[in-house]
């Protein structure tokens, strides 16, 4: 290539890239064509700028050629992007969001997308966590209830059922007991009364513990007779009038 | 009903709320901001980062937009605007050396399989010259070649553009190519 590096003299350079670019009149064209044929720096400059003019063409063809392929996505995202600006004019914090994710890094949109995944799996198993969770519905024994960790559930006519079969229990252990236990000297336990006011509070009336024994009776009358009928029986003591 | 009076009917119908008339817009002129912004950026995928922000910052200012001026000049107004600042980050950044690399081994997988190895790696080469030479001029005549060499748009429309008197896009481009003359000059040698 020729060295333009100097200033050149011609005063023509505006006619010159104007006939380079093919946008000079045809007067305007034949007018310089004539020119170019006196003046060599013209000349000299035009073959150069030629030179220039082909070599970025090559470079544009070739870089465009391959950017050009896949030139449908600059399009898509284009109008997509406008698309969610527009949509943003609604929903600003949505679009705000969106316009992050463009601008951010990738790195933060991973730890974001991570962050949001591991919140919503959060999410799912604490849903399913609390849906699974048993209800306690009573303290009984787990024989009556034998699912009660699965079922906390139970129809009335269950419940009547189980009812029913610790009231048959329970008269069944009563008729097999001893006459006479209860005149025990044992001292009932703290657990022993609430088990039988529990067992009170289930047991229907006509289970309740009947009445004294004959020999509880002779002994109880026996005991009784020791306490006289009429005060005046009773053994001075003390007199409750002051001395005088 | 020529494209510019479409241009302007199009904007007047976004502004009224018609959502796909943006749209058609971007359609009609993305190809040529995209080439525009390629020619400034002399990469793939910042010029289409910068043909996103460019759509993105006309939708923005739609309601800004002056009836008076022509929607392609405006479009490329901000373009031109983007890719400078765009291109001044990059510099602060200190990005070249590398993308150098990956543009060479993308222009590479580009080029046609027959061509031969000392051929293809002195095409390769011409062309990353000619990039550096054009992405090294100052933007005020950059620009102005891309626009003529990238878009072909005539002198008149250049001027609209820049809002330049013709005189001067003449003499910035004759400028422009004497610059890239020497340049590539120096490739050459």
């Amino acid at each position: 290539m020729p060295n333009v590096n100097e200033r050149p003299i011609c005063h023509r350079a505006e006619d010159l890239v104007t006939y380079l670019y093919g946008e000079a009149s045809e007067a305007d064209a034949k007018d310089f064509s004539l020119h170019l044929q006196q003046c060599n720096a013209c000349r000299g400059e035009f073959g150069v700028f030629q030179q220039v003019h082909d070599s970025i063409l090559v470079w544009r063809n070739e870089a465009l050629g391959s950017a050009f392929n896949p030139a449908v996505r600059p399009v898509e995202s284009a109008v997509e992007l406008t698309r969610s600006v527009r949509d943003g004019r609604r929903l600003s914090a949505l679009a705000a969001l969106r316009e992050f994710f463009t601008v951010s890094p990738l790195w933060l949109r991973g730890a974001t997308a991570f962050a949001a995944v591991l919140l919503c799996a959060l999410g799912v198993l604490t849903i399913s966590r609390s849906w699974n969770r048993p209800v306690q519905v009573t303290n009984r024994e787990p024989a009556v209830f034998p699912n009660s960790e699965r079922e906390p559930k139970y129809s009335k006519q269950e419940v009547d059922e189980a009812v029913r079969a610790e009231i048959a229990r329970l008269k069944e252990q009563q008729t097999s007991a001893p006459v006479n236990k209860g005149l025990t000297t044992r001292k009932p336990t703290g657990g022993d009364r609430r088990n039988q006011l529990a067992n009170n509070l289930v047991r229907p009336k006509a289970l309740r513990p009947r009445g004294l024994s004959r020999q509880e009776r002779e002994q109880l009358a026996k005991d009784l007779r020791l306490i006289p009928r009429d005060e005046d029986e009773l053994p001075f003591v003390l007199s409750d009038e002051p001395n005088q | 009903m020529d494209l510019a009076t479409n241009d302007e009917q199009m904007v007047e119908r976004a502004l009224s709320g018609d959502p796909e008339a943006f749209g058609e817009i971007v359609r009609r002129w993305e190809r040529r901001i995209f080439a525009l912004a390629f020619g400034m950026l002399g990469r793939e995928e910042d010029a289409r980062d910068a043909t996103q922000e460019t759509f993105l910052a006309a939708f923005r200012n739609l309601r800004g937009f002056r009836g008076d001026a022509k929607v392609s000049s405006w479009l490329h107004r901000i373009a031109v605007n983007q890719c400078i600042t765009r291109q001044r980050r990059a510099k602060v950044r200190g990005e070249t050396a590398l993308e150098d690399e990956a543009e060479k081994n993308a222009a590479v997988f580009a080029l046609p399989l027959d061509s031969s190895p000392a051929r293809t790696a002195e095409k390769i080469e011409r062309s990353m010259a000619v990039r550096r030479a054009v992405g090294s001029l100052p933007p005020d005549l950059r620009q102005v070649i891309v626009m003529k060499e990238f878009e072909e748009l005539t002198f008149q429309q250049i001027s609209e553009v820049l809002e330049l008197p013709l005189s001067t896009v003449k003499s910035r481009l004759y400028t422009a190519l004497r610059q890239l003359q020497m340049r590539l000059q120096k490739f050459g040698d």
